[in-house]
């Protein structure tokens, strides 16, 4: 009988949570249209014939100008019942006849997988240093802040673009870049979630019991920093990409890196715009928007489970 | 002698995602005049929600399905109840905030002036970036102005021999009230005779002080356009709406009765026991200790005089020897003014040191309700006997716990809600919620084991 | 002897202080002593320093001055006393060094956590919402080495029912439990270890006092069953006379009186005692309380010699008036209460530490004599030693007061008030 009462008290919690994210109408929006992208990542990686794409990991497929020599030079086409997306040329001399829904279905798992990357990389870091330092307090902390607050003082666009001309630009180089500036933000984070946590009678309660400082750390308060972090995350999945694919729609990464990526296939559809093609801009930049849009909803819902008083 | 205050089978229920509280399952209380009303029971039971209740200050998610608050012959509580028996289970706490709003406005004649209320959390209920002298002010400026508006009135035409008059009275009469009165109605000063009184009944200032005190009272000095403001509402007995609404006539009217009552303020935390009223009118909430927090949220509640006081915990934030200060200021107020009073509390010595009767509350019904001494040293319910066998004594003397845990209010156990816990619980109590059985004169007990005795 | 503090202080620094001397001087100078399996409570006001005590006791704070020495034999105690009191620091070194909390690393101090830990006041606060049960536990046992894993989750089971809680609670998360049975885990977390000593840091307040008797009842069986020695922290006196065996009484960071539980709870000897006492609301009893004025003294800059005296009903000559204090009451008498004498005019101002100058009278006949009818009413009048005149003013001249220390009273007890030292300047005969 236990054990049944048991179950059911943690599944009640559990219902009581769904109940609380579903009665957020627009952050189950957010997780349908999220869910959509990821599926759409998840297939290019596994099993990319089935959404008919190829060679996922370039714009363009290897000897292509080959096998497809009409496609040289091939102006934009429009959106169409062949072309939902309508097609783009890579380059203003380069090769047509490429199909955006194609691009953007490859991109969107670049960009998911690399801002999902830089933002857990980043939430790792910085949460590890935000709580140590927030634990220990005294002349580590004090150091830790400083070091933040020179990352806080300048402006992380400029500061993306220095690291990226001093290590190269590179898809990768791009991405440790954002990490960069991107753990401060979450070291300051965990370390004012772990000064609230620290006061907490359970951490003296455990001083009490003879617990070392890295048990109290990873036993008492990790746990208990890391719900609204995770949160933090996938609400700042969403910036991420925005910035990402800004940095790279402004020339970031080279152009002849051949990366399907959202912001580097807008800014090769810039060049067509003065001819009257806005396909291949706005169609990447809906792209990147709608996902953004869509993760910054689910966190709003998410934040809401957390939340003691949403719950009640 | 009717009563002040009549709770008639008050059901209220709070509507959450956790699930349906059942809060109050039907309480009927009565209050008469002038009387000290003790509430007890453990955390939960719903003793809060009942004082707000009657004050119609529940928040939006709760429902009143059943019952009245009975006072001064109307419904308080007719409009949200309603609004419930009409939706039923399909209650909604956006449309119920509505409802709300039109309870507010019914409500506002009553609430803070006729029914007042001190909350559990002394720092919650006071707005902690406005001075002291302000926030006593504007409670009475908000309820009563005309009653400010008189007090200056008053003073301005009392002439200096009229003064000189009421010194030789309360000399003569020892500060009696009634002939004061008498002589402020006889020479139209009515708002003079509190002033008076007052400075008479100070026991921290020479009486030379205080005749020069009241012989002070005379010949405000007053602007012509302050004159006609005040006139205008103390015939009015309230603002008018061209007075509240004219925006810089509204301005000079606020500032006109809220420097009178700042005055006030200082007359009711003196006569509350607070020592340099004048100084601490001018501190902020945060400045205070708990004790005077305490105080001047009671001054507050008592600064309209109101017919009935509901004091939530007034004294467990605050220390024992705090709360023995707290206590006997209670016990002075109510020989002093004339309000009935709901003092809320789980300590039972507490109440038992300040009320007239108790009512013992189990799972938002009350299961009994006697005189002080009856509930004290004759308790018949069940709860109620071991809810006292529980209390600690000086002594040392053994204790027993109840066995179990308060009922969860999502689903109060059938019949009786106390059977899981009662020793004597039988058949009948798992099945029928029992009735209010009269014992003797004036004890009631809701417990089947009294029927029929 | 258990355990036993002497001379404990803690001051908090106070941050964004104007000087950073400033402190708060939560505990100060507080011995305390509590025999092997003996319930000893500490009883006092919130904010009082119980809570602080408790903790440096037990080194989650480290006290600022004091020593504290843990499971030492009666003969050695002995030994350190004399010593002490001889000054003999060598000796009190060689003592301390073997049984002091406060000389241990905190490796060394790891192994003795096990004789010792505390059991806090908030239920909701004091268990990690995120640990299971079992968990929070085991968390002693494991973390002292106490037993291996697979022992202390057997042994988890055993103490759920030790404290009366079904064994399938293992699993449960705090918020699943109510505030009684969480207080219970909170109980079975510091008793898993076996300990010798346990700090109860008001372990019932937060609780309905049908709970509460529960919860007393538990405490006093395990304490029977195991001969656990415990400090009992309270404001609840009730809850003191119950559960403990002897009593101490704190007032603003200073211990007032000690002694057996009966004879100070029944017959207390220390003004604050007995009007904390007479404070204390008893069913059925009608009693004339004394009421203290005002509020408990703020600690950064706490009164003059006896802490209690600005508040104290029955405090005299030496007590610790400041001018500042006399000033304020001489102020209201002459131009309140007196105003019908003095009238306008009349100006009060201190002038140094001890002498107070009256502008606007020359009449110190008049000033001493209503200084004598109302100093039993207004008690810093009592530190008036002398009236003086000058050519445009009286001169008020204080007496110096005196640092109030433990003296002996009737059946053992002691208590910090001047009204029991042996030859007092003035007589207690006075009030
Ligand atoms: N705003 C609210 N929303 C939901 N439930 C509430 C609310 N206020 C009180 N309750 C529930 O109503 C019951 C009675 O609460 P309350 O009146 O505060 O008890 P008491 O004052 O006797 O401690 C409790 O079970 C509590 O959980
Ligand atoms: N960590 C701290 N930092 C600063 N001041 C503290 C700290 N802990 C307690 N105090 C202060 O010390 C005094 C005594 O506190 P405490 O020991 O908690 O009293 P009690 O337990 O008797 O209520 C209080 O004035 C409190 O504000
Ligand atoms: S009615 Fe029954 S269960 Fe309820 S208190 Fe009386 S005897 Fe106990
Ligand atoms: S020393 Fe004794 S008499 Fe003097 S103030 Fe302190 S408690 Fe009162
Ligand atoms: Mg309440
Ligand atoms: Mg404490």
């Amino acid at each position: 009988m236990a054990t049944v009462t048991e179950s059911k008290a943690r599944f009640d919690e559990l219902r009581l949570s769904g109940k609380v994210f579903l009665s957020n109408k627009t952050a189950v929006v957010g997780l349908a249209i999220f869910l959509v992208f990821i599926g759409d990542a998840f297939l290019v990686q596994v099993a990319p014939g089935v959404l008919g794409v190829q060679y996922p990991d370039s714009v363009v497929p290897p000897q292509f100008t080959q096998t497809n020599p009409e496609c040289v030079g091939t102006a934009p086409e429009a959106p169409s019942f062949n072309h939902l997306f309508g097609t783009i040329q890579y380059g203003l001399s380069g090769i047509g006849c490429l199909d955006l829904l194609q691009l953007v279905m490859k991109a969107i798992r670049i960009d998911v997988a690399i801002s999902f990357f830089i933002v857990l990389v980043g939430a790792a870091i910085g949460t590890v240093v935000g709580v140590v330092s927030g634990y220990f307090g005294r002349w580590l902390d004090e150091a830790m802040m400083r070091v933040t607050d020179v990352f806080f003082s300048v402006p992380f666009l400029i500061l993306a673009l220095a690291v990226g001309f001093v290590i190269g630009r590179t898809l990768v180089n791009m991405a440790l870049a954002l990490i960069i500036i991107w753990w401060p933000l979450y070291a300051r984070y965990g370390r004012s979630l772990t000064l609230s946590t620290k006061e907490a009678t359970f951490i003296e309660s455990a001083r009490a019991a003879g617990s070392g400082r890295l048990k109290i750390i990873f036993r008492h308060i990790m746990p208990n920093v890391l719900p609204p972090v995770l949160v933090q995350i996938s609400l700042d999945v969403g910036t991420v990409i925005l910035i990402f694919s800004t940095l790279a729609f402004i020339g970031f990464l080279p152009s002849n890196a051949l990366v399907p990526e959202l912001g580097a296939i807008a800014s090769i559809g810039l060049d067509f715009v003065a001819l009257g093609d806005w396909w291949p801009v706005i169609i990447p930049g809906a792209v990147i928007t709608m996902f953004s849009l869509a993760v910054n909803l689910m966190g709003d819902g998410l934040r809401d489970v957390i939340d003691p008083r949403r719950r009640s | 002698m009717s009563d002040a205050l009549e709770i008639r089978d008050l059901h209220v229920r709070f509507h959450t995602r956790r699930g349906l509280y059942r809060a109050l399952n039907g309480v009927n209380l009565r209050l008469a005049r002038g009387e000290v009303l003790g509430i007890a029971g453990e955390s939960g039971c719903g003793k809060t929600t009942m004082g707000l209740g009657v004050m119609s200050l529940l928040p939006r998610n709760a429902s009143y399905p059943q019952g009245q608050v009975v006072f001064d012959n109307k419904d308080l509580v007719n409009l949200p109840r309603e609004y419930s028996e009409r939706v039923g289970d399909r209650f909604s706490p956006k449309q119920n905030e509505r409802i709300l709003r039109r309870v507010s406005k019914a409500m506002a004649p009553i609430r803070g002036r006729r029914i007042s209320m001190v909350f559990q959390e002394p720092m919650t209920s006071l707005n902690p970036v406005l001075p002291i002298g302000f926030q006593v002010g504007e409670s009475i400026y908000v309820h009563d102005p005309a009653q400010l508006a008189r007090r200056v009135l008053a003073r301005s035409k009392a002439t200096p021999e009229l003064t000189r008059e009421l010194v030789s009275l309360l000399a003569a009469t020892h500060g009696d009230e009634t002939s004061v009165r008498k002589f402020a109605a006889e020479h139209d000063l009515a708002g003079i005779e509190e002033q008076a009184l007052f400075v008479w009944s100070r026991g921290d200032i020479h009486i030379s002080r205080k005749e020069k005190a009241i012989r002070a009272l005379s010949g405000q000095p007053m602007n012509f356009v302050e004159r006609w403001i005040i006139d205008t509402v103390v015939r009015a007995r309230s603002i008018p709406w061209y007075l509240s609404r004219i925006p810089i006539l509204s301005r000079i009217v606020r500032r006109v009765l809220m420097r009178e009552g700042n005055r006030k303020a200082r007359e009711l935390l003196t006569s509350l026991g607070i020592h340099h009223a004048e100084r601490v009118v001018r501190m902020f909430p945060h400045e205070l200790s708990g004790g005077m927090r305490q105080r001047v949220v009671i001054a507050i509640a008592l600064a309209n005089n109101p017919e009935i006081v509901i004091m939530d915990e007034p004294t467990s934030a605050v220390d024992v020897t705090v709360q023995a200060q707290i206590l006997e200021l209670v016990k002075r107020i109510r020989t002093s003014v004339s309000a009935s009073f709901i003092v809320i509390s789980h300590d039972l010595a507490v109440l038992a040191e300040v009320c007239d009767r108790i009512a013992i509350m189990y799972a938002g019904r009350i299961v009994e309700v006697a005189p002080t001494d009856e509930i004290l040293h004759k308790p018949l319910h069940p709860y109620t006997q071991m809810l006292i066998s529980a209390i600690p004594t000086l002594e040392g003397k053994p204790v027993e716990g109840i066995q179990g845990d308060v009922p969860d209010m999502r689903a109060v156990p059938s019949g009786c809600a106390f059977h899981p816990r009662c020793p004597f619980a039988f058949e009948k109590c798992r099945e029928v919620i029992p009735t209010d059985l009269p014992h003797g004169s004036d004890q009631l007990v809701a417990c089947w084991l009294y029927e029929g005795k | 002897m258990m355990i036993a503090a002497y001379g404990l202080s803690k001051f908090f620094p106070i941050r964004g202080a104007f000087r950073s001397t400033a402190s708060l001087k939560a505990v100060d100078d507080v011995g305390l002593k509590i025999q092997n399996e003996q319930v000893v409570g500490l009883v006092g006001e919130s904010g009082s320093g119980k809570s602080t005590v408790g903790r440096c006791l037990i080194r989650l704070l480290n006290p600022t001055d004091g020593e504290v020495l843990f499971d030492i034999p009666d003969s050695e105690l002995a030994e350190y006393e004399k010593a002490r009191a001889a000054a003999a620091t060598e000796r009190l070194d060689a003592i301390a060094d073997r049984f002091s909390l406060l000389r241990r690393s905190s490796s060394e101090l790891r192994p003795l956590r096990r004789l010792a830990n505390i059991v806090f006041q908030d239920p909701y606060s004091s268990l990690n919402p995120r640990m299971r049960l079992a968990d929070i536990i085991s968390e002693p046992m494991l973390s002292t080495q106490f037993c291996s894993r697979a022992e202390a989750g057997i042994r988890a089971r055993e103490l759920l029912h030790e404290v009366g809680l079904p064994e399938f609670f293992e699993d449960r998360y705090p918020h699943e439990l109510s505030g009684g049975q969480r207080q219970r885990v909170a109980i079975a977390r510091a008793i898993s270890t076996n300990p010798k000593l346990l700090i109860l840091d008001e372990p019932t307040s937060a609780l309905d006092v049908s709970v509460q008797a529960q919860i007393l009842n538990l405490l006093r069986g395990l304490q029977q069953k195991y001969g656990i020695s415990m400090l009992l922290i309270t404001h609840n006196i009730a809850v003191v006379a119950y559960l403990a065996e002897y009593v101490y009484v704190m007032y603003a960071g200073k211990i007032m009186e000690w002694g057996d539980k009966r004879k100070v709870l029944r017959d207390p000897q220390h003004p604050y005692t007995k009007a904390l006492m007479s404070s204390v609301p008893v069913i059925g009893e009608t009693m004339t309380r004394t009421v203290l004025r005002g509020d408990p003294p703020n600690l950064v800059v706490p009164p003059l010699a006896c802490r209690f005296h600005p508040r104290c009903p029955v405090a005299f000559e030496v007590c610790g008036w400041s001018a500042d204090e006399v000033v304020e009451d001489l102020e209201y008498l002459l131009a309140g209460k007196y105003y019908g004498t003095f009238g306008d005019g009349v100006h009060v101002a201190t002038e140094g530490d001890r002498t107070i100058v009256v502008q606007g009278t020359t009449d110190a006949q008049r000033i001493s004599e209503l200084v004598a009818r109302e100093q039993e009413e207004i008690r810093s009048l009592k530190g008036i030693k002398a009236v003086d005149v000058t050519a445009d003013a009286t001169l008020i001249h204080l007496h110096e007061p005196i640092e109030p220390d433990m003296y002996p009273s009737t059946d053992g007890r002691e208590v910090k008030c001047l009204l029991f030292r042996t030859g007092a300047l003035v007589p207690a005969a006075t009030s």
